[in-house]
């Protein structure tokens, strides 16, 4: 009787050290696969966003960029609105390189020429001129692109700086 | 006595707090959804003791196809089926994502592995005829979960989209074209064209991940009820058919059964093993260890050789030499074989069809009461000249593919 519960319990552990065996035979390349975007460096590289000379001061003006995708394989790149912005502060001229994403939910915000302020459609989310968040559920400012300027042509990177 | 003690046991464990409101909250479900009652009436079953061992083969092939249902799923979290992208994103995963690439390895090693152990499976129950009545059916869904899985393996090589995958789809949708009358439309509607191109992807991966499948599981749930319902049979060694024992001797061993047995009465020799055991932990453990050693197998497969991914897709190769998957090596020698407009047929649909319903009709061929392999001669020999058939024709095509 003893040695029969024995064999019993034995075949009990190997249910269930074979079954946790095969668990984590399966589970950890598919945890592994699925934690992959959180552990991979991806590049950002300049983008040429163009010749930025006929944009007037205190008027925001989007240009079209084509940003290309390092997120996985070879795919075409995706258009991103950039916002210039000159303003005069002081008696320096500064540039300011908006997105255009809503720091609330990512929808798209706009310039309105109305009402002097940065407009987003989804939740009503209201930004300054320099992207500061003045109005509506937005928590932050808009984020501005990375940039410098080769004479009057202007690169960003996708790497986001906030305000 | 035994089994009173472990219910007792078990449902002690599954009752006692490791925190009171865990133990609380199981009691309300259980009291409402009947979980222990359903967990022991699938534990506790009487199952034949000896040759325990060679009766794993059938959940091997259960717990292989979950793994395979398991790693497509999420397979499909890196996988895009398009023409353009489905290599890039298989090449991606393969320099990108080392665990992604594992699960795809897997996957491969996974189909692999399991037409094997399928192939085992029905080998052991032919042998011991275990398709004889009233388990006709149980066979009978075997075999089209056999021939299911074979489709799912052909499907699924066609869609890594490389030059091997191309190929693969190119032949086989060619070979619908030789049915008789509706080929042109068969091959059509599954190219979604003229030519192989990206309805045909697409259509060949839907196929693959959810109408095969959803044919599949349906069929699995019928076998697995079939097999409750009737019980393991065992084989020749479970049975002492003894010529000496009485009409009642025999009924007195069948009413004194454990449940599933006795199994429809039909056949009141065999219908109880003479030695039972418990199927919970008696044959799950030994089920349990084969699967986990098949399952290590196929893990260290997928990471020590991996899954391989040729050139892309490129129907303008002068170089290329196309090559079936191994599992299907006989029936691309029998395209060798059978040369000639109207012979090609023969070779593709009417030898592979009725290969197919003679296996099926398996338990109407053979009815005698004899389940011992040497006293089912006129089975056992031509079964045997078939798998050497199958195994000699693979040769050929290695021979001729390989120049071996």
């Amino acid at each position: 009787m003893g040695t029969r519960i024995s064999r019993r319990r034995f075949m009990v552990l190997a249910t269930n050290l074979a079954g946790a065996g095969i668990t984590l035979l399966i589970a950890a390349p598919i945890v592994g696969e699925v934690l992959q975007p959180i552990f991979t460096r991806r590049s950002h590289p300049w983008v040429r966003v163009g010749d930025i000379s006929q944009v007037p001061v205190g008027l925001p003006t989007a240009y079209v960029v084509q940003m290309p995708t390092t997120q996985a394989w070879k795919v075409p790149p995706v258009a991103r609105i950039v916002y210039v912005v000159k303003l005069n502060v002081g008696n320096q001229l500064q540039v300011l390189s908006l997105s255009n994403v809503c720091t609330h939910m990512q929808c798209d915000v706009h310039w309105d020429i109305d009402l002097q302020q940065f407009l987003c459609p989804c939740h009503g989310g209201f930004y300054s001129i320099t992207g500061t968040n003045v109005g509506g559920p937005p928590p932050k400012p808009l984020f501005r692109y990375q940039h410098k300027l080769a004479g009057e042509t202007l690169y960003v990177r996708d790497r986001l700086t906030e305000a | 006595m035994a089994r009173e003690s472990t219910r007792s046991k078990l449902a002690g464990r599954l009752t006692h707090p490791i925190s009171r409101p865990l133990a609380i909250a199981y009691r309300w479900v259980d009291e409402r959804m009947g979980i222990t009652d359903l967990a022991y009436k699938g534990l506790y079953e009487a199952v034949p003791r000896r040759g325990a061992w060679a009766y794993t083969l059938g959940s091997a092939t259960l717990i292989i196809i979950a793994l395979q249902i398991v790693t497509g799923m999420f397979l499909l979290w890196s996988y895009v089926p398009s023409t353009t992208e489905a290599w890039e994103s298989l090449n991606y995963l393969a320099h990108h994502d080392e665990f992604g690439a594992i699960v795809r390895g897997m996957h491969l090693w996974g189909a692999y592995v399991l037409l094997l152990v399928i192939g085992l499976h029905m080998v052991r129950t032919f042998v011991s005829g275990s398709y004889k009545k009233p388990r006709e059916l149980n066979w009978i869904t075997g075999v089209m979960l056999f021939l299911l899985v074979l489709a799912l393996g052909i499907t699924g090589a066609m869609l890594p989209w490389d030059q091997a995958a191309y190929w693969t789809t190119v032949v086989t949708t060619h070979v619908l074209s030789y049915v008789p009358g509706l080929g042109h439309w068969l091959q059509e509607i599954w190219r979604g064209g003229n030519q192989v191109g990206p309805v045909t992807l697409t259509r060949t991966f839907a196929i693959h991940i959810w109408l095969l499948p959803a044919l599949l599981v349906p069929l699995i749930v019928v076998h697995l009820y079939l097999l409750r319902r009737h019980g393991e049979h065992g084989s020749w060694v479970n049975y002492r058919n003894d010529p000496g024992e009485s009409e009642r001797e025999r009924a007195e061993r069948v009413l004194r059964a454990e449940p599933p047995y006795p199994a429809v009465p039909s056949d009141p020799g065999y219908a109880v093993p003479d030695d039972l055991d418990e199927f919970f932990p008696s044959q799950v453990g030994k089920d349990a260890i084969i699967s986990f050693l098949l399952v290590l197998v196929i893990f260290v497969m997928a990471v020590v050789v991996g899954s391989p991914l040729e050139a892309p897709a490129n129907p303008a190769s002068l170089t290329y030499v196309p090559t079936p998957e191994w599992f299907f090596l006989p029936l691309d020698q029998l395209l060798v074989q059978f040369p000639q407009a109207w012979m090609i047929p023969v070779g593709v649909f009417v030898i592979p069809g009725l290969a197919s319903t003679l296996l099926i009709l398996v338990p109407f061929l053979d009815r005698s009461p004899d389940r011992e392999p040497w006293k089912r001669p006129q089975l056992m020999v031509p079964a045997l000249f078939t798998l050497l058939f199958l195994i000699f024709e693979a040769l050929l095509a290695v021979n001729r593919l390989f120049n071996l």
